[in-house]
């Protein structure tokens, strides 16, 4: 703390200053202790009032009058009295306020050492430490508070409160990130020492991604913090080393969060080694944390980190550190192949404690997380479930309860995995409307907003290819490269696969397989092996596709995905047809078909009937003829549906098979008008796309 | 040479156009720019009675007004500007009018400062402003779109403009203030102030005046451009200016900034000769000789300003400076904060009690003080270069780093922030960096000769022998090129070193020879006796020296991937003595 007066802000906190509030809220002491006979009730409800109004900030005096008149009509007159009687006539008044002041508490028990007595008593040494002149302005301003229940003289401070509040409540309500920087800015050239000004600026930064902004912020607010922790309760080496790691501790996460790992990764060993020297066990739990967020973040494994952390959360009592560090590791599990149940049984034993302590942000995160679980298992409609019960979730939070907190991380996951599902099924409107909605709570520049542009642009891909419009598509890949480098040339590929550029599509596929090895993703792994297993069907290489189809099954198995399981089943009863054993592909297929009917998109389900439609069809040609008739008729049936889904997603490449199928099968059933009709589809489409190329080796 | 304006070829004119607008500015109350014309005046040969110029001509309208200015004026003088406006108040002539609007922008600072030391709390602080600027700037805008405004009244114009932080208005009004009165010195410094980089500076049209060499090269000092700000100088000394107290005192400092101690201190020397009652730019002479440790010196000038006058905040500066090098550091710190309390703008006392609390161990009320500093300035590289010690200091080293930086972007070629960069990345385990800095500290004039023993010392943590090698022989060349004897040298280290890595390469004749340099050394004695032993014992086993010179690479080329030190022979040590 600066001696002699150079710095005169900080002899003082802001809190033992009289300011004319402050003297409503004596006036009111005053009342209350002088009133003897009052009704019980009232008296109550006034001591209950007392705390908020000698804690809170400032309030206009008009917010003042209507607290109290709440709580007490009869004591507002008299408050309202004794003031108008200091303003209204000279400054002796106020004088003599404050003289008979102490009198009034003299004999009541409350004076020397009960918060009220304190608060009093601090009033007091306050006021008989200003001078003349600033006697004279406190009076004129209380002149003014009270006639015009103007400005109040602490309006900054409740001003960054508000702002703070709004800025932590819904990120979009709150301004403009360049006009909160103005009005910051503006703030702070008046008001250099307002540390919390700068804290604000630095979270703004962050919202746009501004890292020399928000590193110069957040070191100035830090260094602001360090002198205001010496002087104030927490003082001695205590409060201020304490900043000081949480400094360097923050310096960390802001390196982590532009993705400087180096850097972070020096900060977080600063942090820790001096929390280590200070003994500080709690923010050593919170760097620890810190550090295998780190690790996960550049793709090292972090299991054995992160179950050391959740230890040692739980042994100091850091409930929000350990089920933190246990969500952590359910995502690392879910994608390493540990079982299901183990995970979703961690997650519903940390959910017990959330809805307990009310830490809503951790029950959104559990939430959100569950949904990506089931969605990665494969459960379409439990990972729906899930995510309508995020967004139908109330905050917990005291301060905004009942308000619905909707633009954090979890909500933008649970939204995305919406839309993604939604693009499956077909419903394309309710996608825009989606994507639309995201737009608007995650605006380009935020965080999150990468989340929802990559769902948007898979979803475009995906609805390119089917449409077979490839050059749509081609400028989407470049896009989601640029969000995803390995989703983006797995894209890639597909693109090249579906134009036949079967040797670039191969390599690219080489060396999405390598990247997604390194990085231990699975469920790219498996499906780079369908891409290929596909492209080697495209040379006829149906023997070879097979081993690799074993093994993507092997892995789809050791990891639940059933999803890409059933996907891997199809890829392997096609190459069995192929192959020319129509028994055993109709077999798998039929084992799979309830659960691709039941979970698939709708391409899936499509996909699968035309295959079961096929398999049905070779098989009549070797039945007996009694049974013949019969088989091709189930196979027309099933080709049927298989047009339904496929016409739903309006895939007219798929269609255009399909009907030269029917068109051929009822030929040999003998509709002659069943047959044309399909003929005419056919041809109606087949002048419409581009040439068939090989429509000799069908598609799955 | 930096081309000089044409008009001061002549010499009289200039000194006619000085006298005469230091008349002007003193009727006008603008006492610094009346100080600063007179000052130039005076470095000038005396005018004959002819050449004199005439009093300036009134008009009716002046001998109108003429009683309420001179009644105001005294106001004026005497600090009563509310007194003095409100005579002035019907008066219609530009001397009156400018007068009556700087006594209206007089009295609103003067409150200001007032009322902040009354201020309800530290929330009210901030709240604090001149009341007066808003109305001035209303009606100055109004006079100014009718072109009613002289040179003057445009420059307080400016100054109400900047006041109000319309930064952007404020540099066009100067501007526009200098074309029409180039004469005017506290519209050139108003300038100054604003213009913030050398692309800014040169997009300014400014007035093809002599008063603009000047101004150009304070502005070169201020954007630390010494160079040519010494140029520009040194050829208005040559103009006929030698005289000028100004101009010494301007190329002391400036001499000050790059370091030139030794230059700078014959200058500040000479100014004190001249003009020995001067306390201007004395407190910039104590940093000289607090850093040269010219205790007796300095005692004397703090002395001597005492006498003159001890509440300025020079003074108080030289005093703290005084007290700092007898490490006397609370008291130090204490009149640092008595020229704070004289003048909170004051940067060189925040960054010196910055200092001073540092010394103290007082990290958080230095860290404070720095703050301050660079609040006043965000240029300061000292206070930015000490909060990176700070922080250093309570081992966050991380953490200075982006201090170090900041202090290193705005002075790139001080080795200092480099050496301190250095040390910061050694400390992090991050070589390939630290050895960057150390060589590039080197690179742009090593002003404390450590880099290179760092740099050394680092390679040889790393055993990059030959690397190490050739920063001792170049540490070595440089610390006795410079001459003079400096404290921490570490001379010893570095020829014990070279001794074994010679012998190690069986270079026997090389390494002996560093071998009995070390003998010279205390400290290094006996290890170089022991060398010299090994050496005659591995001389008697008729082992040959190596001569191929290919073998030990001092000779040849690094290789690429290490910092490139220029070639030397061992043998240049031979002219080595200490």
């Amino acid at each position: 703390m600066m001696t002699n007066g150079v710095v005169q802000a900080n002899i003082f906190g802001i809190k033992d200053w009289v300011t004319p509030y402050k003297i409503a809220v004596l006036a009111l002491l005053y009342e209350m202790a002088t009133t003897k006979p009052m009704a019980l009730l009232d008296r109550r409800r006034l001591n209950k009032l007392i705390l908020p109004l000698q804690q809170g900030s400032d309030l206009t005096f008009e917010q003042f009058l209507k607290t109290v008149e709440e709580c007490c009509p009869l004591m507002v007159e008299a408050v309202k009295r004794r003031l108008f009687l200091m303003a209204d006539r000279e400054l002796q008044d106020m004088e003599h306020f404050f003289a008979i002041l102490p009198s009034a508490f003299s004999d009541s028990e409350a004076f020397k050492t009960s918060v009220v007595g304190l608060f009093m008593r601090q009033m007091l040494l306050a006021y008989n430490k200003l001078s003349f002149s600033q006697v004279y302005k406190l009076y004129r301003s209380l002149q003014q508070y009270s006639q015009r229940g103007g400005r109040l003289t602490s309006n900054e401070d409740t001003k960054i409160f508000f702002l703070y509040q709004t800025f932590n409540n819904d990120e979009n309500k709150a301004m403009k990130p360049a006009k909160l920087q103005d009005e910051l800015n503006n703030i702070l050239k008046f008001n250099p020492d307002f540390a919390e000004a700068h804290y604000l600026s630095y979270l703004n930064s962050m919202r746009v991604q501004d890292i020399y902004i928000s590193t110069h912020s957040l070191l100035h607010y830090f260094d602001r913090l360090i002198l205001s922790g010496g002087e104030g309760k927490s003082s001695g080496d205590e409060g201020y080393g304490r900043s000081l790691r949480y400094a360097v501790l923050n310096l960390a996460t802001l390196h982590c969060r532009f993705g400087h790992y180096q850097q972070a990764d020096l900060a977080l060993q600063e942090a820790i080694r001096i929390a280590q020297e200070a003994n500080d066990h709690v923010c050593l739990q919170h760097c620890l944390s810190w550090l295998y967020t780190l690790e996960q973040m550049k793709g090292s494994d972090s299991v054995v980190l992160t179950e050391d952390s959740v230890k040692m959360a739980a042994h100091f009592c850091l409930p929000y550190l350990a089920s933190l560090g246990i969500q952590s590791l359910v995502q690392q599990g879910a994608l390493h192949g540990m079982s299901a149940n183990k995970l979703l049984d961690a997650l519903r034993g940390t959910d017990i404690m959330h809805w307990k302590q009310s830490l809503s942000e951790l029950i959104d995160i559990s939430l959100a997380q569950t949904a990506s679980i089931w969605r990665m298992y494969g459960k379409s409609t439990m990972a729906r479930q899930q995510a309508q019960l995020l967004l139908n979730m109330n905050s917990l939070e005291p301060v905004n309860f009942g308000v619905q907190q909707n633009n954090t991380e979890p909500f933008a996951i649970a939204l995305c995995h919406l839309a993604e599902l939604h693009a499956e099924q077909g419903l394309y409107g309710a996608v825009s409307d989606i994507i639309k909605h995201l737009k608007q709570q995650f605006p380009p520049h935020t965080q999150h907003a990468k989340l929802w542009m990559l769902s948007d642009l898979k979803i475009q891909f995906e609805k390119a290819m089917n449409d077979g419009r490839y050059h749509l598509a081609e400028p989407y890949v470049t896009a989601i490269s640029a969000l995803n480098t390995t989703e983006g040339l797995y894209r890639k590929a597909q693109l090249l696969k579906a134009l036949n550029q079967t040797s670039e599509a191969s390599k690219i596929l080489q060396r999405v397989q390598n990247l997604s090895e390194k990085s231990k993703n699975t469920e790219m792994i498996i499906r780079v092996m369908l891409a290929t297993a596909e492209l080697h069907w495209d040379s006829s290489g149906f023997a070879t596709a097979l081993p690799l189809l074993l093994q993507a099954l092997a892995l789809a198995r050791q990891h639940n995905l059933q999803s890409l399981e059933s996907e891997t089943i199809l890829h392997l009863a096609f190459t069995q047809l192929m192959l020319g054993i129509p028994e055993q592909a109709l077999a798998l297929v039929q084992d799979v078909l309830e659960c691709v009917l039941a979970h698939g998109s709708v391409l899936d389900k499509a996909r699968a009937l035309l295959l079961t439609a096929r398999c049905q069809a070779m098989l009549a040609v070797s039945a007996p003829e009694e049974q013949r008739m019969h088989a091709v008729e189930l196979a027309v049936q099933t080709l049927g549906e298989s047009a339904v889904y496929f016409s739903h997603l309006n895939c007219k490449l798929r269609l255009r098979e399909v009907y030269y199928l029917q068109a051929r099968l009822h030929h040999s059933l003998g509709n002659i008008q069943e047959r044309n009709k399909s003929a005419l589809l056919f041809r109606l489409l087949n002048q419409e796309l581009p040439p068939a190329t090989n429509m000799a080796v069908p598609q799955l | 040479m930096a081309a000089l304006s044409v008009e001061l070829q002549d010499l009289v004119g200039v000194k006619q156009q000085l006298v005469k607008i230091q008349e002007q500015c003193r009727e006008r109350g603008l006492v610094h720019s009346a100080k600063w014309a007179s000052e130039l005046a005076f470095a000038l040969n005396p005018l004959p009675l002819n050449k004199l110029p005439s009093p300036p001509e009134l008009t009716e309208e002046d001998a109108q007004d003429l009683d309420a200015l001179c009644l105001a004026k005294s106001y004026f003088d005497l600090k009563e500007y509310d007194r003095a406006a409100y005579f002035l108040r019907g008066c219609r002539s530009q001397k009156a009018y400018f007068l009556y609007m700087y006594s209206r922008y007089l009295s609103g600072e003067k409150k200001k400062d007032d009322e902040t030391v009354d201020s309800l709390g530290p929330l009210e602080k901030g709240q604090v402003r001149n009341e007066a600027l808003r109305e001035l700037r209303v009606e100055l805008s109004k006079k100014h779109s009718a072109g009613e405004l002289d040179g003057f009244s445009l420059y307080l114009y400016g100054v109400v403009l900047r006041k109000l932080d319309l930064l952007k208005e404020a540099v066009d009004i100067f501007v526009a203030a200098t074309h029409a009165l180039p004469l005017h010195w506290g519209a050139w410094l108003e300038l100054c102030n604003l213009i913030t980089n050398i692309e800014m500076l040169k997009s300014l049209s400014l007035p093809d005046c002599w008063v603009r060499d000047f101004f150009m090269a304070h502005m070169y000092t201020e954007l630390q451009m010494i160079k040519e700000a010494l140029q520009k100088y040194q050829s208005l000394m040559e103009a006929g200016f030698a005289k000028s107290t100004y101009i010494i005192s301007q190329i002391a400092v400036a001499y000050h900034n790059i370091r030139d101690i030794d230059q700078a201190l014959d200058l500040f020397n000479e100014l004190r000769e001249q003009d020995p009652f001067r306390i201007e730019n004395m407190d910039t002479f104590s940093n000289l000789l607090y850093v040269r440790s010219m205790k007796p010196e300095l005692s004397y000038l703090a002395h001597n300003l005492v006498e003159i006058d001890k509440y300025r905040v020079e003074t108080c500066c030289v005093i703290g400076n005084y007290y700092s090098l007898r490490s006397q550091h609370e008291k130090a710190a204490l009149y640092f904060q008595r020229a704070l309390k004289l003048n909170p703008r004051c940067l060189g006392a925040w960054t010196l009690m910055g200092h001073e609390y540092m010394e103290m161990k007082n990290t958080s009320a230095a860290i404070q003080a720095y703050r301050h500093a660079i609040e006043v300035n965000k240029r300061d590289y000292r206070a930015w270069y000490g909060l990176g010690q700070t922080y250093e200091i309570l081992k966050m080293p991380f953490y200075s780093l982006y201090y170090y930086r900041k202090a290193h972007q705005l002075r790139p070629n001080d080795s200092r922030m480099l050496v301190a960069l250095g040390e910061c990345y050694e400390k992090l385990s991050q070589q390939v960096e630290a050895k960057k800095c150390y060589w590039r500290a080197y690179s742009v004039g090593d002003v404390e000769r450590m880099a290179l023993l760092k740099l050394a010392k680092l390679h040889e943590q790393l055993n990059e022998s030959d690397d190490a090698a050739q920063s001792y022989i170049i540490y070595i060349q440089d610390i006795f090129s410079c001459g003079e004897q400096l404290e921490h040298a570490e001379v010893s280290t570095a020829l014990r070193y070279l001794g074994q890595y010679y012998f190690k390469n069986k270079l026997y004749d090389e390494a002996s020879l560093c071998a009995q340099r070390c003998c010279d050394y205390n400290d290094a004695r006996e290890e170089g006796k022991a060398l010299l032993r090994q050496i005659s014992a591995v001389r008697e086993q008729g082992e040959p020296s190596s001569t191929d010179l290919s073998l030990p690479s001092v000779f040849n080329p690094l290789s690429s991937n290490t910092t490139p030190v220029r070639r030397v022979s061992p043998l240049d040590l031979s002219s080595v003595t200490p």
